[in-house]
Protein backbone atom coordinates (compact mmCIF):
# COMPACT_ATOMS: atom_id res chain seq x y z
CA UNK A 1 0.00 0.00 0.00
CA UNK A 2 1.25 3.47 -1.39
CA UNK A 3 1.99 6.08 1.53
CA UNK A 4 0.12 8.94 0.93
CA UNK A 5 2.90 11.62 1.38
CA UNK A 6 1.73 14.36 3.94
CA UNK A 7 1.53 17.89 2.50
CA UNK A 8 4.37 19.93 3.60
CA UNK A 9 2.93 23.17 5.35
CA UNK A 10 5.99 24.80 6.46
CA UNK A 11 8.27 24.57 9.28
CA UNK A 12 8.90 25.63 12.69
CA UNK A 13 12.92 26.20 13.61
CA UNK A 14 13.47 26.44 17.58
CA UNK A 15 15.50 29.34 18.03
CA UNK A 16 15.39 29.42 22.22
CA UNK A 17 19.41 28.03 21.87
CA UNK A 18 20.04 30.57 19.34
CA UNK A 19 18.38 33.51 21.46
CA UNK A 20 20.21 31.87 24.73
CA UNK A 21 23.50 32.14 23.38
CA UNK A 22 22.94 35.61 21.82
CA UNK A 23 21.87 37.33 25.07
CA UNK A 24 25.14 35.56 26.77
CA UNK A 25 27.57 37.22 24.17
CA UNK A 26 25.61 40.66 24.56
CA UNK A 27 25.49 40.96 27.94
CA UNK A 28 29.53 39.94 28.04
CA UNK A 29 30.22 42.63 25.53
CA UNK A 30 27.82 45.15 27.16
CA UNK A 31 30.12 44.77 30.63
CA UNK A 32 33.36 44.69 29.05
CA UNK A 33 32.78 47.37 27.14
CA UNK A 34 34.56 50.57 27.74
CA UNK A 35 33.99 53.55 25.96
CA UNK A 36 36.66 56.24 24.82
CA UNK A 37 36.80 59.14 27.39
CA UNK A 38 36.45 62.91 26.03
CA UNK A 39 40.19 63.53 26.14
CA UNK A 40 40.49 59.68 23.51
CA UNK A 41 38.28 61.35 21.25
CA UNK A 42 39.89 64.61 21.06
CA UNK A 43 43.29 63.57 20.65
CA UNK A 44 44.89 63.44 17.31
CA UNK A 45 48.00 61.02 17.78
CA UNK A 46 48.17 57.46 18.11
CA UNK A 47 50.74 56.25 20.75
CA UNK A 48 52.38 53.37 20.08
CA UNK A 49 52.81 51.68 23.77
CA UNK A 50 56.31 49.70 25.05
CA UNK A 51 55.06 46.04 24.65
CA UNK A 52 55.77 44.52 28.48
CA UNK A 53 54.90 40.90 30.03
CA UNK A 54 51.18 40.17 30.78
CA UNK A 55 50.83 42.06 34.10
CA UNK A 56 47.50 42.15 36.11
CA UNK A 57 47.95 46.29 37.26
CA UNK A 58 45.58 48.11 35.34
CA UNK A 59 45.53 52.32 34.90
CA UNK A 60 43.19 53.63 37.59
CA UNK A 61 40.21 54.36 36.67
CA UNK A 62 39.56 57.64 39.23
CA UNK A 63 41.81 60.38 40.50
CA UNK A 64 44.50 59.35 37.48
CA UNK A 65 46.61 62.21 35.91
CA UNK A 66 47.84 61.25 32.65
CA UNK A 67 51.23 62.47 30.93
CA UNK A 68 51.31 61.67 27.53
CA UNK A 69 54.56 62.35 25.18
CA UNK A 70 53.71 61.54 21.26
CA UNK A 71 54.17 62.60 17.72
CA UNK A 72 51.21 64.69 16.63
CA UNK A 73 49.76 62.85 13.28
CA UNK A 74 49.42 66.55 11.60
CA UNK A 75 52.68 68.29 12.19
CA UNK A 76 54.97 65.59 13.56
CA UNK A 77 56.09 67.79 16.34
CA UNK A 78 56.56 65.65 19.51
CA UNK A 79 54.87 67.28 22.43
CA UNK A 80 53.48 66.64 26.06
CA UNK A 81 49.79 66.21 26.52
CA UNK A 82 48.29 66.25 29.73
CA UNK A 83 44.70 64.91 31.06
CA UNK A 84 42.64 64.34 34.52
CA UNK A 85 40.27 61.66 34.24
CA UNK A 86 38.26 63.60 37.22
CA UNK A 87 36.36 66.28 35.73
CA UNK A 88 35.48 68.38 38.94
CA UNK A 89 39.43 68.29 39.65
CA UNK A 90 40.19 68.96 35.97
CA UNK A 91 38.38 72.11 36.01
CA UNK A 92 39.97 72.83 39.18
CA UNK A 93 43.32 72.67 37.92
CA UNK A 94 42.47 74.49 34.65
CA UNK A 95 41.30 77.53 36.07
CA UNK A 96 43.94 77.71 38.60
CA UNK A 97 46.51 77.47 36.04
CA UNK A 98 47.58 80.63 34.10
CA UNK A 99 48.73 79.26 31.68
CA UNK A 100 45.86 77.73 30.17
CA UNK A 101 44.07 79.72 28.30
CA UNK A 102 40.51 80.81 28.81
CA UNK A 103 39.47 79.31 25.02
CA UNK A 104 40.74 75.91 26.47
CA UNK A 105 39.28 75.83 29.58
CA UNK A 106 36.80 72.78 28.12
CA UNK A 107 38.92 70.61 27.00
CA UNK A 108 39.92 67.20 28.66
CA UNK A 109 43.25 67.18 27.05
CA UNK A 110 45.73 70.09 26.85
CA UNK A 111 49.03 70.32 24.92
CA UNK A 112 52.01 71.13 26.68
CA UNK A 113 55.41 72.46 26.84
CA UNK A 114 57.62 71.38 29.83
CA UNK A 115 56.62 74.74 32.29
CA UNK A 116 53.19 74.28 31.86
CA UNK A 117 53.46 70.61 32.45
CA UNK A 118 55.19 71.50 35.46
CA UNK A 119 52.87 74.08 36.47
CA UNK A 120 49.83 71.87 35.88
CA UNK A 121 50.63 68.90 38.01
CA UNK A 122 51.80 71.03 40.73
CA UNK A 123 48.22 71.86 40.76
CA UNK A 124 46.96 68.67 40.42
CA UNK A 125 48.99 68.14 43.60
CA UNK A 126 47.24 71.00 45.31
CA UNK A 127 43.64 70.23 44.51
CA UNK A 128 43.90 66.35 45.19
CA UNK A 129 46.90 65.13 47.01
CA UNK A 130 46.08 61.49 46.29
CA UNK A 131 46.32 61.35 42.82
CA UNK A 132 48.46 59.24 40.64
CA UNK A 133 50.39 59.69 37.61
CA UNK A 134 50.99 57.97 34.60
CA UNK A 135 53.12 58.10 31.91
CA UNK A 136 52.53 57.09 28.60
CA UNK A 137 54.96 58.01 25.76
CA UNK A 138 55.52 56.39 22.26
CA UNK A 139 58.10 53.48 22.68
CA UNK A 140 59.88 55.12 19.61
CA UNK A 141 60.49 58.55 21.37
CA UNK A 142 64.08 59.00 23.00
CA UNK A 143 63.93 58.78 26.94
CA UNK A 144 65.00 62.41 27.09
CA UNK A 145 61.12 63.37 26.88
CA UNK A 146 60.38 60.82 29.24
CA UNK A 147 63.61 61.70 31.66
CA UNK A 148 62.20 65.41 31.61
CA UNK A 149 58.79 64.30 32.97
CA UNK A 150 60.09 62.11 35.24
CA UNK A 151 62.06 65.02 36.55
CA UNK A 152 58.74 66.73 36.68
CA UNK A 153 56.33 64.75 38.89
CA UNK A 154 59.73 64.06 41.37
CA UNK A 155 60.29 67.85 41.60
CA UNK A 156 56.53 67.87 42.74
CA UNK A 157 57.03 64.97 44.55
CA UNK A 158 55.16 62.33 42.94
CA UNK A 159 57.79 59.77 43.23
CA UNK A 160 55.28 56.67 42.36
CA UNK A 161 54.06 56.73 38.91
CA UNK A 162 53.09 54.48 36.65
CA UNK A 163 54.39 53.76 33.22
CA UNK A 164 51.36 52.76 30.68
CA UNK A 165 52.13 49.77 28.80
CA UNK A 166 50.76 47.39 26.96
CA UNK A 167 50.35 42.91 27.00
CA UNK A 168 53.07 41.25 24.90
CA UNK A 169 51.61 39.41 22.29
CA UNK B 1 9.37 32.39 11.58
CA UNK B 2 6.67 29.36 10.46
CA UNK B 3 3.03 28.84 11.24
CA UNK B 4 1.99 32.68 11.35
CA UNK B 5 3.13 33.20 15.06
CA UNK B 6 1.75 35.89 17.09
CA UNK B 7 -1.78 34.72 17.88
CA UNK B 8 -2.47 32.46 20.06
CA UNK B 9 -3.96 29.19 18.99
CA UNK B 10 -6.40 28.87 22.01
CA UNK B 11 -9.77 29.72 21.17
CA UNK B 12 -11.33 30.82 24.41
CA UNK B 13 -14.38 29.69 26.20
CA UNK B 14 -16.61 30.99 28.41
CA UNK B 15 -16.08 29.54 31.88
CA UNK B 16 -19.07 27.62 33.86
CA UNK B 17 -21.74 25.95 33.07
CA UNK B 18 -23.17 27.53 30.25
CA UNK B 19 -21.04 26.28 27.97
CA UNK B 20 -21.88 22.97 26.82
CA UNK B 21 -19.57 22.22 23.98
CA UNK B 22 -16.00 20.46 24.60
CA UNK B 23 -13.65 22.16 25.99
CA UNK B 24 -11.06 22.43 23.93
CA UNK B 25 -7.11 21.38 24.65
CA UNK B 26 -4.36 24.14 25.19
CA UNK B 27 -1.55 23.53 23.00
CA UNK B 28 0.75 25.81 23.70
CA UNK B 29 1.67 29.25 21.59
CA UNK B 30 4.00 30.22 19.33
CA UNK B 31 6.20 33.87 20.08
CA UNK B 32 7.17 35.18 16.83
CA UNK B 33 11.04 35.95 17.85
CA UNK B 34 12.28 37.26 15.18
CA UNK B 35 12.61 41.22 16.14
CA UNK B 36 13.49 39.99 19.30
CA UNK B 37 16.68 38.17 17.59
CA UNK B 38 17.07 40.95 14.75
CA UNK B 39 17.88 43.73 17.71
CA UNK B 40 19.66 41.43 20.01
CA UNK B 41 21.73 40.32 17.41
CA UNK B 42 22.54 44.64 16.05
CA UNK B 43 23.64 45.12 19.85
CA UNK B 44 25.65 42.33 19.82
CA UNK B 45 27.18 42.79 16.50
CA UNK B 46 27.60 46.63 18.18
CA UNK B 47 29.52 46.08 21.07
CA UNK B 48 31.33 43.62 19.59
CA UNK B 49 32.60 45.87 17.28
CA UNK B 50 33.31 48.87 20.01
CA UNK B 51 34.92 46.87 22.91
CA UNK B 52 38.65 46.67 22.79
CA UNK B 53 40.39 43.81 24.52
CA UNK B 54 43.49 44.33 25.13
CA UNK B 55 43.48 47.13 27.56
CA UNK B 56 46.31 49.15 28.53
CA UNK B 57 48.29 48.30 31.58
CA UNK B 58 50.81 49.65 33.72
CA UNK B 59 54.12 49.58 35.21
CA UNK B 60 54.97 50.92 38.20
CA UNK B 61 58.21 52.98 38.76
CA UNK B 62 59.79 54.78 41.70
CA UNK B 63 61.87 57.99 41.91
CA UNK B 64 63.84 59.12 45.12
CA UNK B 65 62.11 62.53 45.39
CA UNK B 66 66.01 64.45 45.28
CA UNK B 67 68.64 63.55 43.06
CA UNK B 68 71.41 62.57 46.04
CA UNK B 69 74.42 61.54 45.95
CA UNK B 70 74.89 58.33 47.94
CA UNK B 71 78.14 56.46 48.83
CA UNK B 72 77.89 52.69 48.14
CA UNK B 73 80.62 50.36 48.30
CA UNK B 74 81.72 49.24 44.41
CA UNK B 75 80.87 45.66 45.08
CA UNK B 76 77.09 46.42 46.07
CA UNK B 77 76.45 48.61 42.71
CA UNK B 78 75.27 46.64 39.10
CA UNK B 79 75.09 49.26 36.66
CA UNK B 80 73.44 48.63 33.65
CA UNK B 81 73.72 51.41 30.58
CA UNK B 82 72.00 51.69 27.58
CA UNK B 83 74.21 53.49 24.19
CA UNK B 84 72.37 55.93 22.01
CA UNK B 85 71.94 53.26 19.55
CA UNK B 86 69.90 50.86 22.07
CA UNK B 87 72.79 48.83 22.87
CA UNK B 88 72.76 47.38 26.51
CA UNK B 89 75.80 47.04 28.68
CA UNK B 90 76.59 46.01 32.10
CA UNK B 91 79.12 46.57 34.71
CA UNK B 92 79.99 45.52 38.60
CA UNK B 93 80.99 49.09 40.41
CA UNK B 94 83.77 50.77 38.37
CA UNK B 95 84.75 47.93 36.21
CA UNK B 96 84.53 48.57 32.45
CA UNK B 97 81.19 48.06 31.08
CA UNK B 98 80.39 44.47 29.33
CA UNK B 99 78.19 44.32 26.31
CA UNK B 100 75.05 42.32 27.14
CA UNK B 101 71.69 41.32 25.02
CA UNK B 102 68.34 42.45 26.32
CA UNK B 103 67.29 39.08 26.89
CA UNK B 104 70.70 37.95 28.88
CA UNK B 105 69.66 41.17 31.29
CA UNK B 106 67.05 38.42 33.15
CA UNK B 107 69.87 36.25 33.73
CA UNK B 108 72.65 38.38 34.82
CA UNK B 109 69.82 40.07 37.31
CA UNK B 110 69.01 36.71 39.23
CA UNK B 111 72.89 35.89 39.27
CA UNK B 112 74.24 38.89 41.03
CA UNK B 113 70.87 39.65 43.15
CA UNK B 114 71.62 36.12 44.77
CA UNK B 115 75.42 35.96 45.31
CA UNK B 116 75.41 35.45 49.03
CA UNK B 117 77.49 38.36 50.84
CA UNK B 118 75.41 41.21 48.74
CA UNK B 119 71.39 39.51 48.48
CA UNK B 120 69.14 42.63 49.43
CA UNK B 121 72.09 44.96 49.29
CA UNK B 122 73.18 45.15 45.80
CA UNK B 123 71.56 48.82 44.00
CA UNK B 124 70.91 47.93 40.57
CA UNK B 125 71.28 51.09 38.67
CA UNK B 126 69.61 51.87 35.45
CA UNK B 127 71.87 54.75 33.10
CA UNK B 128 70.27 55.00 29.90
CA UNK B 129 71.72 58.14 27.34
CA UNK B 130 69.26 60.49 26.50
CA UNK B 131 68.82 59.74 23.03
CA UNK B 132 68.33 56.09 23.44
CA UNK B 133 64.41 54.80 22.61
CA UNK B 134 61.85 54.51 25.44
CA UNK B 135 60.78 51.17 24.18
CA UNK B 136 64.16 49.75 25.31
CA UNK B 137 64.28 51.53 28.71
CA UNK B 138 60.82 50.00 29.55
CA UNK B 139 62.03 46.38 28.04
CA UNK B 140 64.59 46.46 30.35
CA UNK B 141 62.83 47.30 33.06
CA UNK B 142 60.67 44.46 32.32
CA UNK B 143 63.31 41.57 32.22
CA UNK B 144 64.59 43.09 35.70
CA UNK B 145 60.65 42.56 37.15
CA UNK B 146 60.91 39.07 35.44
CA UNK B 147 64.02 38.56 37.32
CA UNK B 148 62.51 39.97 40.24
CA UNK B 149 59.94 36.62 40.51
CA UNK B 150 62.69 34.16 40.95
CA UNK B 151 65.07 36.68 43.32
CA UNK B 152 62.43 37.02 45.97
CA UNK B 153 61.61 33.18 45.70
CA UNK B 154 64.98 32.14 46.80
CA UNK B 155 65.44 35.06 49.10
CA UNK B 156 62.50 34.28 51.02
CA UNK B 157 63.63 30.56 51.48
CA UNK B 158 66.25 31.96 53.48
CA UNK B 159 66.10 32.35 57.53
CA UNK B 160 67.66 35.54 58.82
CA UNK B 161 69.03 35.51 62.32
CA UNK B 162 65.95 35.71 64.39
CA UNK B 163 64.79 32.58 62.47
CA UNK B 164 62.36 34.47 60.50
CA UNK B 165 61.63 33.85 56.73
CA UNK B 166 64.04 37.19 54.81
CA UNK B 167 62.27 39.77 53.25
CA UNK B 168 63.11 40.84 49.92
CA UNK B 169 64.31 44.48 49.33
CA UNK B 170 64.84 45.59 46.12
CA UNK B 171 67.09 48.72 45.73
CA UNK B 172 66.68 50.16 41.95
CA UNK B 173 67.51 54.01 40.39
CA UNK B 174 67.47 55.40 37.46
CA UNK B 175 69.92 58.24 36.80
CA UNK B 176 70.96 59.87 33.67
CA UNK B 177 74.22 59.03 32.41
CA UNK B 178 77.20 61.01 32.97
CA UNK B 179 79.95 62.05 30.28
CA UNK B 180 82.43 60.03 31.40
CA UNK B 181 80.35 56.88 31.26
CA UNK B 182 78.75 58.01 27.87
CA UNK B 183 82.33 58.43 26.27
CA UNK B 184 83.36 54.97 27.95
CA UNK B 185 80.21 53.10 26.39
CA UNK B 186 80.58 54.90 22.84
CA UNK B 187 83.81 53.17 22.34
CA UNK B 188 82.76 49.57 22.42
Amino acid sequence: MPKIKAKRTGFVIDMTPLVDITFLLLTFFMFTAKFKSQAESEQKFVIERPQVTADTSKVPDRDVAIIKIAVDSVTFDTTYYYEVANETDREQIWVRTDAVPAELKDKAQLQVSVEVLDELVRNTRLVRPETQFAIDADKKLRFKWISDAMDVLRMNRATTFNYVTEKKQ
Amino acid sequence: MAGGGGQLKVERQKRGKASKRKKLKRVGFHLDMTPLVDITFLLLTFFMFTTTMATPQVMEMSVPPEKTEIEVGESMLLTIFVRNDNKVFYAHGQEDPTEISLKEIKGLAERENLRPEVVNKLITALKPSEDASYGTIVNILDELNLAEIAISAEVTKKLDAEGNPMERERRFTIAPLNEDEAAKIAEL
